[in-house]
């Protein structure tokens, strides 16, 4: 879809970062839909980390605040926990990873989604997330500065 | 270029050089080919055979080939189907290291024992395969 | 007028499966990403090159490449040049071990004296071209910079207009210019700072050096059917004439 998507290109990478997501600074985005937020992570974050062998998401009813951790990613280079970035309860688990990981890093906004959780708290905390234009800055920055500029 | 061209499985590595797990694969192919099941088994050069190769691409025909990939993407198998042939087998090293999660390799260039060790395995297991093709040949 | 970024170079190994100078190629190209030149190259792999992979392509497209292969099929080189652009720099491990008068290598794998010897060499070999490319491609920026100083301090009355607005489509940043070829549009990729450099040096737009020179130029960032070659030429002339023209201040060539 035209314009769903920004994108910044550092070498042969091209990072892409969905506008109608929300963005903490490590990489984890929330989609919210009515209510209910759906989390995934970055393009960014996913190509940074490697081709994904295993996902781990808590189980439907897990009650979070924001920043606790909430899932956790296995990669040949990484084993990465996951802090969410909204307070609620989760209501719903893409099991389609167990199966198929590689969706996280062939789909990360679409089919790669890890959870939807319940916002309890989305006015307020939605403030303290990055929207896609300052987050895409900040990877193009992160990446300059990983690629071996300064 | 010698006479092991004339053996009678061709194992096809990808050979990819931005991930661990390539290099992982190709190593893999060396310990069939040259350890496990010398005398039958051989490689060619995937780029040779994509870029229209005529020796190459009569090998891939006229032998079975089995296929290694290092990630999802999956570009000896994709390359193999384009120059027109079709993998007998395919095998990726991912698989291995989703069976064997402690096996961490992190440079391409250096697989380390934890490399090693996972090229074995998969090379134990394409071993197999190739017994079981030369079994049905027969 | 937006800065070309900064420069990589990058390398694409055939990594031929089938003789140890595949091998060597492999060991080279990641010698020199990982030890001799970190920070200033990418390595391009090859077979998702082949598959098709457009990441790949678009950056063996935009920015210099040094092609390693292990033998003279160059399968590399030709993959490069088929998908994307002619690599800036191709190089072939067994001419280059027969050069050095160095041992062939024994084994695809393992512990092998002559191979690391070659590997080494051959890697020594790849980071001086990727010096030599990355100093032209500085020469190109810094061309650019006096240039824009002198179109800003006149309040752009030698601006050729062209300059510093159009960028490629892939995000890179990399400003573009179209010229007219046979009636056709053409966006030529890296134009605007190639011909910043040509007036940097002096060379005067004529048929012959400066027109080799801006062949040879436009050709590491642009790929260039050989059909072309001559209307290219023409239509490149042409338009750093106009550049010249309007940058010296004569009002015509």
């Amino acid at each position: 879809m035209a314009g769903e998507f920004i994108e910044t290109t550092v070498d042969k990478f091209v990072f892409r970062v969905k506008r109608d997501c929300w963005y903490s600074p490590s990489g984890v985005w929330v989609q919210p839909e009515d209510g209910v937020g759906r989390v995934g992570v970055s393009d960014f974050l996913q190509q940074r980390s490697g081709d994904v062998a295993f996902v781990d998401v808590r189980p439907v009813g897990t009650v979070l605040a924001a920043g606790d951790e909430f899932a956790s990613i296995e990669t040949m280079k990484v084993d990465l926990a996951l802090d969410s970035p909204v307070s609620g309860v989760i209501a719903v688990v893409n099991n389609e990873l167990a199966g198929s990981p590689e969706l996280v890093n062939e789909d990360p906004y679409g089919e790669g989604w890890l959870a939807l959780v319940e916002l309890s708290d989305w006015e307020a905390e939605r403030r303290t997330l990055l929207d896609a234009d300052q987050y895409l800055e900040m990877i193009r920055v992160q990446a300059l500065e990983e690629m071996g500029r300064t | 270029m010698s006479d092991a061209h004339d053996r009678e499985v061709i194992i096809i590595p990808c050979s990819g050089i931005g991930k661990a797990l390539g290099s992982v694969g190709r190593e893999a192919a060396y310990v069939v080919a040259e350890e496990l099941r010398p005398g039958c088994t051989s490689t060619v050069c995937l780029s040779l055979l994509t870029l229209g190769d005529e020796e190459t691409r009569r090998r891939v025909r006229q032998h079975p080939t089995i296929t290694i990939d290092g990630c999802p993407k999956a570009c000896a198998r994709v390359n193999v189907e384009h120059a027109g042939a079709s993998p007998a087998a395919t095998f990726r090293v991912f698989d291995v290291f989703r069976r064997h999660k402690e096996l961490k390799v992190r440079r391409v260039s250096d697989i380390g024992d934890a490399g090693e060790a996972m090229a074995r395995m998969l090379a134990e297991e394409i071993a197999d395969e190739v017994d079981e093709l030369r079994a049905e040949k027969e | 007028m937006p800065n070309l970024p900064e420069r990589k170079v990058g390398l694409i190994a055939c990594s031929g499966e089938d003789l140890p100078e595949g091998t060597v190629s492999r060991e080279a190209a990641l010698r020199v990403l990982e030890r001799l030149r970190p920070g200033r190259t990418v390595t391009l792999c090859l077979p998702l090159f082949l598959a098709g992979e457009e990441r790949e392509r678009a950056f063996a497209r935009f920015f210099p490449t040094i092609a390693i292969d292990g033998c003279e099929k160059r399968c590399a080189a030709r993959a490069t040049e088929m998908y994307s652009a002619r690599p800036a720099v191709s190089l072939v491990v067994s001419e280059l071990r027969e050069r050095l008068g160095l041992d062939p290598p024994k084994r695809v794998r393992g512990p092998d004296a002559a191979r690391e010897v070659l590997a080494l060499a051959t890697a020594e070999a790849v980071a001086g071209e990727v010096d030599r490319l990355l100093e032209r491609a500085r020469a190109v920026s810094r061309a650019a910079e006096p240039v824009a100083a002198i179109i800003r301090s006149d309040g752009g009355a030698h601006g050729t207009g062209k300059e510093a607005e159009a960028v490629c489509s892939c995000a890179s940043d990399i400003p573009v210019q179209k010229v007219d070829v046979d009636g056709r549009t053409v966006e030529v990729i890296a134009l605007p700072l190639i011909f910043s450099q040509f007036l940097q040096e002096g060379r005067h737009p004529d048929e012959g050096a400066t027109a080799d020179a801006l062949m040879e130029q436009v050709r590491i960032y642009n790929p260039v059917p050989p059909e072309s070659d001559a209307s290219l030429r023409g239509a490149l002339l042409n338009a750093y004439e106009g550049f010249w023209a309007e940058a010296i201040g004569t009002g015509g060539s």
